[in-house]
């Protein structure tokens, strides 16, 4: 539910500097499932124990999975994150 | 770890706050918790103590809000916080739970 609302704010930064993104967040069993229609995954903190599994999924599909910053996530700061996803997909 | 002044946030912020912490402190009991299995304890108990300093910056937060509302500025309720809370709560409970059973492990040799 949290990070639903993260979601919010990174979509509604990404509309304020037109950029046009597809960000959603789902619970951890859908996760696998979706991630093959992603550029690149970020996950809560709480969910930082299944990183290598969900990266080990994600290698198939040459994508990156990384815990959303501590700072973002703690101000609930969507532009980070947003930023923060677009560097996961520039490193690829 | 760096202490959080509540009044320098916003009432999603702290929420967020709340949750960060109880969520760093569950993935290190979980992850202690596979440590232990794996056999190495002193990492069990260094991911457990890692997970104690997470929850004490959460309660730390969480000790402020009651501080402020005792002082008589109330806190505005919303599912986000009651979200938080439990959040903090559920970590509480695991850690306990999680410290109980590695002692257990350890004085029976598992």
């Amino acid at each position: 539910m949290s990070t639903s609302l993260l979601v919010t704010k990174m979509k509604e930064y990404a509309q304020s500097i037109g950029e046009e993104a597809e960000i959603w967040a789902v619970g951890q069993d859908k996760a696998k499932e979706d991630m093959r229609k992603a550029d690149a995954v970020l996950i809560g903190p709480q969910m930082s124990f299944l990183k290598s599994e969900l990266q080990k999924e994600a290698d198939q599909y040459n994508i990156r999975v990384e815990v959303i910053d501590m700072m973002a996530y703690g101000m609930a700061d969507g532009k980070k994150a947003y930023e923060q996803a677009l560097s996961l997909m520039v490193n690829q | 770890m760096e202490q959080v002044k509540i009044t320098n946030l916003t009432d999603e912020q702290i929420s967020f706050q709340l949750i960060l912490h109880s969520g760093n402190a569950r993935s290190c009991i979980i992850q202690s918790l596979r440590a232990y299995k794996e056999g190495n304890k002193d990492e069990a108990d260094a991911l457990i103590a890692k997970a104690e300093q997470d929850l004490s910056a959460a309660h730390d937060i969480h000790f402020q809000m009651i501080q402020k509302e005792s002082g008589g500025e109330a806190t505005a309720f919303s599912l986000l916080l009651m979200h938080a809370e439990d959040h903090l709560m559920s970590t509480l409970s695991m850690k306990e739970l999680v410290k109980e059973m590695l002692d257990l492990f350890k004085t029976k040799n598992i």
